[in-house]
């Protein structure tokens, strides 16, 4: 893929990503075929702001941890009122890295 | 989710819990405080699972229709806390991980839509009855 792409690509979606993948990032679709570039415009990703949000308000029901697809842990926090709030707690801290670790797993799933 | 960072938090859950029964057990009616529910103590409203630790003190007691009354969560966290610390040692220390498989095949099959709804209408009933009894 052009370098324009791809930095077109880097500048939309940096908050998605943590800031020590963007590197790497760079380099997968800098290799990456033309034709999968459709389908990597096309990807949505969690926003870990509306995240912290969530966390913030409905956080000791384990909603936050449900949106990002970590369905177990989400139970646990729901079963525990929020893992006896320390967990609802820590989880304010870890959402936001959490998002941007699915986001960027969900980008692998399309590059390879 | 690794099996080991699994396995990390399932211990440190388990030995909260724990600490948190027991001494929930010795301290007296009159010296117990409200509520460590962030959910209930901002809102005011109680959450799904609030009762818990008092439905579990029943069972201790031996007053199931009690438990049940307060929150029917109750027979599930103390069957969890049963089985969970147990399953643990047993793959700890045969270098195993049949936990991990079990937690990794149940994630799955609970995201399938007719199972997440059931789910997800059962709690809310519940939460809904735990708002109604002003627990």
């Amino acid at each position: 893929m052009d370098s324009q792409k791809t930095d077109l690509f880097i500048i939309s979606n940096s908050k998605y990503f943590e800031s020590h993948h963007l590197p790497q990032i760079r380099e997968q679709l800098l290799k990456l075929d033309n034709s999968k570039w459709g389908m990597i415009q096309t990807l949505q990703f969690q926003d870990p702001t509306t995240l912290l949000i969530v966390s913030l308000l409905v956080g000791t029901l384990g909603i936050d941890r449900f949106m990002i697809g970590d369905t177990g842990l989400g139970i646990g926090k729901l079963l525990t009122c929020g893992g006896f709030g320390i967990w609802a707690i820590v989880d304010l801290f870890l959402i936001m890295g959490a998002t941007k670790e699915k986001n960027m797993a969900k980008l692998q799933q399309v590059i390879y | 989710m690794t099996r080991n960072r699994l396995y990390i938090l399932l211990i440190v859950m388990s030995l909260l819990g724990y600490t948190w029964l027991i001494s929930q057990f010795f301290i007296a009616e009159n010296l117990k405080t409200n509520s460590v529910c962030l959910f209930k103590n901002i809102t005011d409203i109680p959450c799904p699972s609030c009762g818990s630790t008092r439905s579990i003190l029943e069972i201790l007691k031996g007053n199931f229709l009690e438990a049940l009354y307060i929150n029917p969560l109750g027979f599930l966290g103390f069957a969890v806390l049963i089985i969970i610390p147990l399953w643990l040692l047993f793959d700890v220390l045969q270098k195993k991980h049949t936990l991990y498989l079990v937690f990794l095949r149940l994630e799955k099959n609970i995201k399938k839509t007719p199972i997440a709804i059931i789910l997800i209408l059962l709690i809310i009933t519940n939460w809904i009855w735990n708002i109604a009894k002003n627990l």
